[in-house]
């Protein structure tokens, strides 16, 4: 459905480009109307799904994974129709950050929310979502962390005197429909803005009864309930188009935690060679594919540092389309190393995907540190180069960094 | 703190470890149980009611060297007699210890309770990983259920693990669960305990506190004994350093520094013309283009592309 769509908004953005630089009315390349069969008004609406946007590369529909620094990373965004597994950290600190920026960025889109977690419950959840940060208060926020390393405006640049009077910073977000917002962790988001939106939740233990009997199928209860679920949500809201009438079309955004832990009733982090070790996997790949038909986005953590079969842990990692992992430096002897001290951990990019394309879309900087500042996670490049990465460093924080 | 009865309100599974030290010692029982009787009895002093699922040790066992008041407010739910349910029913808990654990959930729902699991080695034989974790979770989730609730009714499980007796797998599963972690060891006699504080979206904290527990059961808290055998292990490998073992020079001497500055660049201009030439003047344009054309230069002022019919 995203493929469909892909190539007919690429064709029809060159005839627009085309037909607005000719000067004279007589030209032969005419932008295309709309289409004026409403069935499959496919292509034009698919473009203007709220909170998305095609691909530079290849068109593909993205959508904002509520750090720009890592739509950045992944060349751009989240595909829409594929899985971000994010493989959590040690004491499971920085892990739930991301999970609740992604649920951020799709109430502030304005898409639709589906919550599943077997420790915590979805409202709460979603009471602790960060703030969005609307225009002046985001410069604010970052004169507050430039301000420490502040340049007087009128300072003498010895060789570079050109750009004395240039200014730092680019300019903050600007309003909601852009892709791609910023977050103040210390402050959560308004009630308001949960309401407005639609989400679903699936907390395990409310779902799951009481009898603890051994299922003879290979997926354990838990997965399957939740694979149900989801299949339920997608269908009656109409994600995979079978209700094609209803209303504009929507994005769903799934939002998994602690994916594997012996909470949702999965031993794979408890013995090394366990009865139900395909059971994770299953999940994985039937989860995949009701992804692939429909129009979502899947946010999954997992704690992969319990997983005693590495085996499971690269099969995990190959039914996946994205894979980052975050490793933080608590309790490691790396949180002595000055080379790290400014830093909180580590973050890899274990996996992107290769989706309608030849190539991988892979950001040349692959050490990344990230850092937890008082109100936002930057990620930032370790090796600090001087002109090799001048250009991504500035547009990765966003001007929080000290100009070097 | 974390060790003493007044610890923090959520749930705090306890790890005790009997423990053989690296160094060549003769190897020293540290054994958990009696720091889990001084919670137990720190818990029963503050008017709490305690509850307490005994697996490993007999009733009487137990409630040896508490008092009166203590064993009143001591609920003993005994699976140790009767682990299978052999005897008549009625007289042991029925269905084993899944349903032991599921008949505390429901049992404790007046005040603030303390549940003491004696131990979690035991039902980590007896049932599976995953449903004990499930079990775990649901019983300390029973301060945080709809409706109001009160901060003094909170339930605080505390469970003893023998750490030799399992794999990395339930362990790792099992303190991911805990919010609090205490690992106990020692040295020259002197039992320490490690312990580990989650706080939801903190960074954890690391602390080691020395201890010993009397004979009634209450708990000393103690300073570090001095280590003068051992060699100090507080003694930290020299930090690294980057900048040594370069094949480059990373810093300047002061001539060097000098001779530095007073280097004129090609393109630097006098401090006039570079304010000149960023601040434009009112009339021009911000930007020229100056143009001088070569010798080879052809200066046809026709427009070429003039006879192109585009």
């Amino acid at each position: 459905m995203a493929a469909a769509g892909t190539c007919g908004t690429g064709t029809r953005s060159t005839g627009s480009m085309v037909a607005a630089a000719s000067t004279n009315n007589v030209t032969s390349f005419q932008r295309r109307g709309p289409r004026a069969s409403g069935a499959d008004s496919g292509c034009s609406r698919l473009v203007s799904i709220a909170g998305t946007r095609p691909s530079v590369r290849n068109g593909q529909l993205l959508v904002s994974t509520g750090l720009p620094a890592l739509d950045q990373l992944l060349g751009g965004g989240l595909a829409v129709g594929t899985v971000l597994l994010i493989e959590e950290d040690k004491y499971n600190i920085y892990s739930p950050l991301l999970f609740k920026y992604f649920l951020a960025e799709g109430i502030v889109s304005g898409h639709a929310l589906l919550v599943a977690s077997a420790k915590e419950d979805p409202a709460d959840i979603l009471q602790k979502l960060p703030a969005p940060l609307i225009d002046d208060s985001y410069k604010k926020e970052c004169d507050e962390d430039v301000c420490s390393h502040k340049m007087e405006p009128d300072i003498k640049m010895k060789i570079a005197w050109r750009y004395q009077l240039l200014p730092k910073m680019e300019a903050g977000p600007v309003s909601s429909s852009r892709f791609g917002h910023y977050y103040d962790i210390s402050k959560r988001i308004p009630q308001e803005l949960i309401e407005t939106s639609k989400w679903h939740g699936f907390f395990l233990p409310e779902k799951i009864s009481s009898a603890f009997n051994v299922e003879s199928c290979s997926l354990t209860p838990g997965y399957m309930k939740l694979l149900q679920f989801i299949q339920n949500i997608i269908y009656k809201e109409g994600f995979d188009g079978s209700n094609p009438q209803k209303k504009q079309k929507n994005i769903l955004r799934i939002g998994i935690q602690n994916l594997g832990s012996p909470l949702w009733g999965d031993d794979i982090c408890c013995t090394e060679n366990c009865d139900t070790s395909h059971s994770l996997t299953k999940f994985l790949y039937i989860l995949r594919g009701l992804l692939r038909t429909s129009l979502s986005a899947c946010i999954i953590t997992m704690p992969t540092h319990l997983i005693q079969n590495k085996a499971v842990i690269a099969r995990v990692t190959n039914l996946s389309d994205t894979v980052v992992g975050l490793e933080s430096f608590i309790g490691s002897e790396k949180e002595t190393n000055p080379l790290y001290k400014d830093y909180h951990g580590l973050i890899h990019i274990r996996q992107i995907p290769r989706l309608n394309n030849l190539i991988y879309d892979i950001s040349d900087v692959k050490d990344l540190a990230f850092k937890l500042k008082k109100k936002l996670f930057t990620i930032e490049s370790l090796l600090r180069a001087p002109t090799l990465f001048l250009p991504q460093v500035v547009s990765f924080a966003r001007g929080c960094q000290r100009p070097s | 703190r974390a060790v003493s009865g007044r610890s923090p309100p959520p749930p705090a599974p306890t790890q005790g470890s009997p423990c053989g030290s690296a160094s060549s010692k003769d190897s020293v029982e540290w054994e958990g149980r009696s720091l889990l009787k001084a919670l137990v009895k720190k818990s029963a002093l503050c008017g709490e009611q305690v509850h307490v699922l005994g697996c490993e040790v007999s009733e009487e066992e137990f409630r040896e060297g508490f008092d009166s008041s203590i064993n009143n407010r001591l609920v003993y739910h005994d699976l140790f007699r009767d682990p299978l349910s052999w005897s008549k029913p009625g007289k042991a808990l029925p269905g084993g210890p899944l349903e032991a654990l599921r008949a505390l959930d429901k049992r404790t729902g007046s005040g603030p309770a303390t549940i003491a699991l004696d131990s979690l080695s035991w039902l980590l034989h007896h049932l599976p990983c995953p449903i004990l974790c499930q079990t775990l979770h649901a019983l300390s989730r029973q301060d945080s259920c709809p409706g109001d609730t009160l901060p003094g009714e909170q339930v605080r499980v505390l469970g003893l693990l023998h750490e030799e007796l399992h794999g990395p797998g339930p362990l790792g599963a099992l303190s991911s669960l805990a919010q609090t972690e205490v690992t106990l060891s020692g040295t020259m006699g002197q039992a320490s305990a490690h312990i580990l504080y989650r706080r939801p979206r903190q960074r954890p904290t690391l602390q080691t506190q020395w201890f010993s527990i009397l004979p009634d059961f209450s708990l000393e808290l103690q300073v570090e004994p001095l280590l003068e055998s051992q060699p100090p292990s507080d003694l930290h490998t020299p930090s690294v350093d980057p900048t040594t073992h370069l094949t480059f020079n990373l810093h300047l001497s002061k001539k060097e520094r000098e001779a530095k500055d007073s280097l004129t660049l090609p393109f630097q201009f006098s401090s006039e013309k570079q304010q000149a030439l960023l601040r434009p003047g009112l009339g021009q344009a911000t930007s020229h283009i100056f143009y001088e054309p070569d010798a080879y230069d052809d200066l046809d002022q026709e427009d070429p592309d003039d006879d192109l019919d585009v």
